[in-house]
């Protein structure tokens, strides 16, 4: 307990000696964990966005008009392709009258074309639109199958931005987790200069590296905290404005954003601890080299 | 606490022999004068004590400790046992007088209560009680060097270790601090103090060490030093 004590009041004497340079780390890893905040929030959403797309995404296969064809057999060998998540098997019959219930008051003029024209058909749903394109060459190699039809620039694009999102986010993490952790180090790093003749001193008089350490990664472990904290509030401050004026504009994305308010509060906590333990595992390997260097003798 | 070189050398590089093959034993309670010119090795073979340097060749023991075989977890254990005090003082000089008397005991957890009648005992014993609030910097070099010592006193050591304590005072301020050292000696602590001060030296007649480029020429009991 007098440990602890005197560790405290010695990170309370560190932070209010270089008050300048916290400050500044404070505002830095602030800004760059909001920015990693709001491109992860970015990122999940348009993740959401596109899986909802991804999972509307239907590939058709109409079978040739064969009276022979047994329907129960390609519908197990369709449904045993890898792509598949789900689909419906139907009959010419039930076709024509989903046609005619989609068409309405004109479906009269499917009367004029005589026999259903329709024959056989596969409605097939994918996990990912990546899965598209394989699906249909493999339904294409299928002897029985005549025609498949499928919204194919639009699976392009998706695949595309699904991609380029994902990097992009993943750039945008990197490199802000390396730009406050370059922060936090920094600024630790100086701290232990400006007193590193009172760390000599201090384990010449028979302090433990422990002892001496501790000051200085609390110090770096709550910048970074306190940083993720000013942080997650900015992001409260704008996700629900920017949400609501999204909902407002564009309300066919409604159902495709995150919107739940316990998501983005245990997101921010997840986000403050993520701080906390880049500061403390950044503290802790400049301290730890540091006062290596300085203690080890010649 | 004895102390005992056995063959030591220290080699600095690329080749700089700073000990070459010393063999001295210093037993528990003795006052012992390191003498010799400036190069000849005395802060060497007193940071050899400390532990701030390795031997290269040979065994420093001190009490129950081979300090080359030391592991670093416990050097400080070792140290807290070693009061030093040295030419330069080395005080922080953020704190006061006070502050950093009592912080060579917070670095051990010793109870507030406990480092605040400690820290008035040493300071008064060193006659700086009424400059206790003051930063070094407002303190002259003898009132720094006192300070130094009243550090040094504070965990109570069986091994006190001055490396050139009276070099920046004058004669006045330097014998005051002499006293405070045999002061020490009287109560059982080793004392290990290096100097070129032949007055210093020749005045108090204890055990002489000399060195000379490195190497033990002279280890006499009441010696004296004529440089």
């Amino acid at each position: 307990m007098t440990t602890l004590k005197y560790i405290l009041r010695d990170t309370w004497r560190l932070i209010v000696h270089h008050w300048v340079l916290g400050l500044l780390t404070l505002i830095t890893a602030g800004v760059m964990l909001w920015i990693l905040g709001v491109t992860t929030l970015f990122s999940l959403n348009l993740e959401n966005l596109l899986t909802r797309l991804e999972s509307e995404l239907v590939v058709q296969a109409y079978l040739v008009k064969d009276n022979t064809i047994n329907i129960d057999s390609i519908s197990e060998r369709i449904q045993s392709l890898e792509y598949v998540y789900r689909m419906r098997a139907w009959s010419p019959s039930d076709s024509l009258a989903k046609l005619q219930e989609k068409m309405g008051s004109q479906s009269r003029a499917l009367d004029m074309i005589g026999d259903n024209p329709i024959p056989w058909n596969f409605e097939i749903h994918v996990n990912s639109a990546r899965d598209v394109e394989p699906l249909v060459k493999a339904l294409q190699a299928m002897p029985e199958v005549e025609d498949v039809v499928y919204a194919g620039m639009v699976v392009r694009r998706i695949s595309a931005l699904s991609r380029i999102s994902s990097r992009v986010a993943f750039v945008m993490f990197m490199l802000s987790v390396i730009i406050t952790a370059l922060v936090v180090y920094n600024t630790i790093h100086i701290s232990l200069y400006s007193r590193r003749e009172e760390i000599g001193i201090m384990y010449l008089v028979g302090a433990t590296r422990s002892y001496i350490a501790t000051p200085f990664v609390l110090e770096g472990t709550l910048l970074a905290l306190l940083g993720a904290i000013i942080a997650a509030g900015g992001i409260v401050a704008a996700y629900f404005p920017g949400i609501a004026f999204i909902q407002s504009n564009l309300p066919f994305l409604h159902s495709s954003l995150i919107t739940e308010q316990g998501i983005i509060w245990r997101f921010c906590a997840l986000l403050a601890g993520f701080g906390a333990t880049l500061g403390w595992v950044c503290s802790y390997l400049v301290v730890a080299r540091f006062i290596n260097a300085i203690t080890k003798p010649e | 606490m004895n102390i005992m070189f056995s063959g030591v050398s220290k080699i600095f590089e690329p080749d700089i022999a700073a000990l070459v093959d010393i063999n001295i034993n210093i037993e528990q309670g003795e006052f012992v004068y390191i003498i010799g010119q400036t190069g000849s090795g005395k802060s060497t073979l007193l940071r050899l004590i400390t532990r701030e340097l390795l031997p290269s060749r040979g065994t420093v023991a001190v009490g129950d400790f081979d300090l080359r075989r030391m592991r670093s977890a416990d050097v400080p254990y070792y140290r807290r046992d070693v009061g030093l005090v040295a030419q330069d003082f080395r005080l922080i000089q953020t704190l006061t007088v006070y502050e950093n008397i009592a912080f060579a005991m917070e670095a051990m957890s010793v109870p507030k209560r406990i480092v605040a009648e400690r820290t008035k005992d040493v300071i008064n014993q060193v006659g700086l009680w009424r400059r206790r609030n003051m930063r070094p910097a407002q303190l002259s070099g003898g009132e720094q060097q006192r300070v130094a010592i009243a550090r040094a006193l504070a965990n109570s050591p069986s091994l006190f270790i001055a490396d050139e304590p009276t070099g920046n005072l004058d004669f006045h301020t330097a014998a005051e601090v002499m006293k405070i050292l045999f002061a020490i000696n009287s109560a059982g602590v080793t004392v290990v103090m290096s100097t070129h001060n032949q007055s210093i030296v020749n005045a108090s007649r204890q055990r002489v060490i000399e060195l000379d480029n490195g190497r033990l020429i002279r280890d006499e009991i009441g010696g004296t030093y004529t440089g």
